[in-house]
């Protein structure tokens, strides 16, 4: 269902790092389609407050999450150094607001450790594991649950 | 050089599954909607065979075995009609007109192919 | 997907379009048609959906189909006058013929009783009795060896046979081949095939297209004297043909009349004297005049064929002639008339659709930012510009328009809605259908389909009377339903109109009463209490009757059209009948919007549901605490809605002077003011989907992108006036 479990017995994966405040993240390479500048969104009403908006790409349009509000970092003051990462979700198109990309890694299955039990719930609908690497710890992400969830519709 | 075979009907279901039978056996096959287009892709293609119907819209079969056979060209095409078993007087009128056999309908795949055989040289 | 499958879904398309055919037909007959290619389309149509349904063995069809068939083929053949009765009969196993195939395509049972009784119907139309003729022939329609086509007595394998063959000159003709015929028969058994050519003339005396050879084979092998005989088959009637068992004897020794060759070497021979005669064919230049054409079918039959072919065939063969013929005629001149059409699958128009959405948008964009540089107007590149947008113009026409459909396809679904409402109520009803040309959208069309099959069930149900009150009111007994579509101004305009009684004023505004739709001290005018019927809580359960029933109300048709961006509305004469009349897009591509700024948001109404825009004064605004405000426009109050804060834009309202109001209709007829900050001009727009990526957004219908490239939302504005209704009742 997900990039990371179709991957999960494959020996090398490649994923894209980008960092909120001063932790690193990163997601499967397979679910990127481009990485882009900053534009203004068009607000949405009834929306929860990581979702900034939608802008247009190519035509398309597409809403922007603000992932630092979405994994419960305070929300990202933007500026024109951030940048949108865009993925495909199970076939919907999300701008994923972030402050910088810093890297791609390659990495084998070994390397990602399972995610502690100690984690928040946040962490548990996101993080997918964690990899250590250089001194540093970078979570892996799953992104198939950044879109809001129908419940919250009715709020 | 796989035979060319022209199915002439004017519903697309037994022009599929003419195509998928005949296909299936190698033949080539080209198709029409009517007997006045199976008269333009018989210029265009050049069958060695042709297989039509006899109930269209425009020129029904009768006419396009007629008009077939009127050409010195096309004399030795073997033409197969497709017909129901009741319709004794429809296969008679076929054949006056100049048509090769006939084939059954629902046609049976391999006796489709057979029958197209025993006529094509 | 599984090719067979793949054709069943062809199959199941094509039934579709011949019962449209079929009904159509039929209708047409109805009204006096009697052009033979008229009742033939009708003919074919039932015998395609019979053949079809043979090969995917789909008895309850074939069966149906079969029996409709024949007596179809009585009015072909002129045995039987296609009278009013008998169409009626006919439209009615029309009917049960598309149940039966919309049965068969999703597996169900069908509905045999109906189905059986009819077929008894149509039996007695074409003079059968009883089931022999039928039962006897269901038999044809399975995938059976072709060897039942030759219907002879079983015949035991036999060891050998003598087969005498001598082609005449007609077998040549139909392109058979006597060395492909010789050739099917040595693949049987072991064969000594003897050439006598002791009746060729002389070279100067040949005539290019007789049949001067004839051979007799002498076959050993275990096989049944039908399965010879079926070699031969195509050719019956073409040659002299015996076939003689030889009982248990071994072939004759080649060479004992002296005229034997080995088997390869004749095949060689008589392939070349085949092909001998193919040349002098090609070059032919004298025409031999056919057999009579008697003589071929009453030609003796083999022992094997059935007798009683004979006197039938000549008959029907001579009967049969004459339409034939004038069809054949008529096919040469018509040829030109019918347009080439391709098919194409609708991804790829949607996608080219998509594309030109986007070139637009580019354009405007580019138009934004030559603006923005300063150019003037009458520069090369505004005035290229501009041409490019013309073109641009164009070119989604076009592309829009490879969309559009004629409403055909819906407006002929309604002759059997009506035929069956007409029968449930005991009301005798015409349809008339004007405009079936009118094109539009595909996606429109679908979705018209069923609030106008509502609109004329209850045009049957509601509007008209019964037989007993139109007479005492001097009407004809039988009721009119007018089904119309034209295009105006650039929308589709349907209207369905009934000859009734109109609407009862009285007893409409009696209902919205009682049902707290309306205050009892309201005064209203005809016009608003005909389209109190639209408002969501008109219609109850009490007032569902068996044929509108499904607790459908008119509110629902109503929400549908607007929906589709579409508007709907009634008038009403009393005694005379009432009309409904609706409006709609050619597209769901573009819409024409009213784009408005609203804090610092710039939004899009669409235009259809704006009535008029105005600018509140301070004393036209009433608070009715909370933030609910109305506005009195013409001596009426409206609630005043402050989009801004609908949407969450802003969380003070915007001072009502500040602002320009736009009135808007929404459901049900009742009207509301939408207070923006300012409008920004008209414009059509692309719509695009927001649930494509996100979801559905409450209040925003779909989003556009606009010259500076950036999305703007399009208002949902029933949802907006809903929502703020709600708050308005809360705050009141």
């Amino acid at each position: 269902m997900t990039q990371t479990t179709q991957h999960a017995t494959g020996g090398l994966r490649e994923l894209i790092s980008f960092r909120i405040g001063a932790q690193e993240f990163c997601v499967d390479i397979m679910s990127i389609r481009e990485i882009r500048g900053w534009t203004a969104a068009t607000a949405l009403p009834q929306s929860p407050s990581y979702v900034k908006g939608v802008i247009n790409l190519r035509g398309a349009v597409l809403p922007i999450v603000d992932l630092a509000a979405r994994l419960g970092f305070e929300s990202t003051e933007v500026n024109d150094r951030n940048v949108i990462i865009v993925a495909d979700i199970g076939g919907q198109v999300v701008g994923l607001l972030v402050d910088a990309v810093s890297d791609i890694l390659t990495v084998t299955d070994d390397v990602i450790q399972p995610t502690p039990d100690v984690a928040s719930e946040t962490a548990k609908t996101f993080v997918r594991g964690l990899i250590a690497m250089d001194g540093r710890m970078i979570s892996l992400i799953g992104l198939e649950r950044v879109l809001p969830e129908l419940e919250q519709e009715a709020a | 050089m796989s035979i060319t075979v022209l199915t002439v009907d004017d519903s697309r279901t037994m022009r599929e599954m003419l195509r998928l039978a005949l296909s299936d056996a190698g033949f080539r096959v080209v198709q029409a909607e009517d007997g006045i287009h199976g008269l333009e892709v018989l210029a265009a293609e050049s069958p060695q065979v042709i297989v039509t119907d006899i109930n269209m819209p425009r020129m029904d079969g009768f006419g396009f075995i007629e008009e077939v056979r009127s050409d010195a060209r096309h004399r030795v095409i073997p033409i197969l009609v497709l017909t129901t078993e009741s319709d004794v007087e429809k296969k008679n009128r076929a054949r006056m007109a100049g048509a090769t056999g006939w084939i059954v309908k629902p046609f049976n795949p391999d006796k489709l192919v057979e029958a197209i055989r025993r006529v094509a040289a | 997907m599984d090719p067979l499958a793949a054709i069943r879904d062809i199959f199941f398309q094509e039934c579709e379009e011949q019962l449209a055919e079929l009904e159509s037909g039929l209708l047409s007959m109805e009204e006096g048609d009697q052009d033979p290619e008229t009742i033939n389309a009708v003919f074919r149509a039932v015998h395609s959906i019979k053949g079809g349904a043979g090969a995917f063995s789909l008895e309850a069809l074939i069966r149906f189909a079969h029996v409709f068939e024949t007596a179809m083929d009585e009015v072909r053949s002129g045995r039987l006058a296609p009278s009013s009765e008998v169409l009626k009969t006919m439209l009615r196993a029309a009917d049960v013929l598309a149940d039966l195939v919309r049965a068969a395509r999703g597996n169900e049972p069908g509905d045999d009783p109906r189905a059986a009784a009819l077929a008894e119907e149509l039996k007695a139309l074409s003079g059968v009795t009883g089931d022999d003729e039928t039962e006897e022939d269901w038999g044809e329609f399975e995938f059976q060896p072709q060897q039942a086509s030759f219907d002879g007595p079983e015949t035991a394998p036999q060891t050998g046979y003598m087969v005498k063959f001598r082609p005449r000159a007609d077998l040549y003709a139909k392109a058979n081949e006597a060395a492909l015929l010789l050739r099917e028969l040595s693949r049987l058994g072991e064969a000594q095939i003897q050439l006598h050519a002791d009746d060729v003339p002389l070279l100067a005396d040949l005539a290019p297209e007789a049949s001067y050879l004839a051979w007799t084979v002498t076959l050993i092998g275990d096989v049944d004297e039908t399965t010879v005989r079926e070699v031969f088959e195509f050719v019956d009637g073409d040659c002299e043909l015996e076939v003689e068992p030889i009982g248990g004897a071994t072939p004759a020794a080649g060479g004992d009349e002296g005229g034997g060759f080995d088997l390869s070497a004749l095949l060689a021979r008589v392939q070349g004297d085949g092909a001998a005669i193919v040349t002098t064919d090609l070059d032919a230049a004298p025409e031999t005049a056919p057999e009579p054409v008697v003589s071929v079918a009453i030609k003796p039959s083999p022992p094997a064929a059935p007798a009683p072919v004979v006197p039938i065939t000549r008959a029907a063969t001579a009967q049969a002639e004459a339409p034939a013929d004038t069809q054949a005629g008529a096919g040469g001149p018509r040829k030109a008339e019918v347009a080439a059409t391709i098919r194409v699958d609708l991804e790829r128009v949607d996608r080219m659709i998509d594309l030109v959405g986007e070139l637009v948008i580019n354009q405007a964009v580019l138009a934004q930012r030559v603006m923005e540089a300063g150019l003037a107007r009458a520069s090369a590149v505004a005035v290229g510009l501009d041409e490019l947008e013309q073109l641009t113009r164009e070119i989604q026409d076009s592309v829009m328009a490879i969309r559009a459909q004629p409403v055909k396809s819906v407006f002929q679904r309604m002759p059997r809605l009506v035929r069956e409402v007409a029968a449930m109520t005991g009301k005798p009803v015409r349809l008339v259908t004007e405009g079936e040309g009118t094109e539009v959208d595909k996606t429109v069309i679908e979705r018209i389909a069923d609030p106008l099959t509502h609109m004329i069930r209850n045009a049957i149900d509601h509007g008209l009377e019964s037989p007993e009150k139109r007479a005492a009111a001097g009407k004809p007994a039988e009721g009119v339903v007018r089904l119309s579509a034209a295009h105006r101004s650039g929308r589709i305009v349907i209207e369905v109109a009934d000859d009734g009684a109109g609407i009862n004023r009285e007893r409409v505004k009696a209902i919205a009463i009682e049902r707290g739709l309306i205050a009892p001290e309201a005064t209203l005018s005809d016009e608003e209490i005909d389209n109190l019927i639209f408002m969501a809580g008109f219609s109850t359960a009490s007032e569902v009757s068996e044929v509108s029933g499904r607790g459908v109300g008119m509110d629902v048709v109503r929400r549908s059209i607007q929906a589709l961006g579409g508007r709907i509305n009634i008038t009403s004469k009393p005694g005379k009948g009432s009309i409904f009349t609706m409006s709609l897009p050619l597209t769901l591509a573009v819409l024409d919007g009213m784009v408005v700024s609203v804090q610092d948001q710039t939004l899009v109404a669409p235009i259809t549901a704006i009535v008029e825009t105005l600018q509140p004064k301070a004393e036209d605004v009433h608070s009715l605490g909370g933030h609910a405000r109305v506005i009195s426009i013409r001596g009426g109050f409206v609630p005043l809605i402050d989009v801004g804060m609908a949407l969450g834009y802003r969380a003070e309202p915007l001072l009502a002077t500040q602002g320009v109001a736009l009135l808007i209709e929404g459901e049900g007829g009742a009207r509301a003011a939408l207070l923006v900050d300012a409008i920004q001009g008209q414009r059509q727009v692309v719509i695009k989907s927001l649930e494509a990526n996100y979801r559905q957004v409450p209040g925003v219908a779909a989003a556009t992108i606009l010259g500076d490239g950036r999305v703007a939302l399009i208002l949902d504005i029933d949802t907006i006036v809903a929502v703020s209704r709600g708050e308005m009742r809360k705050a009141g």
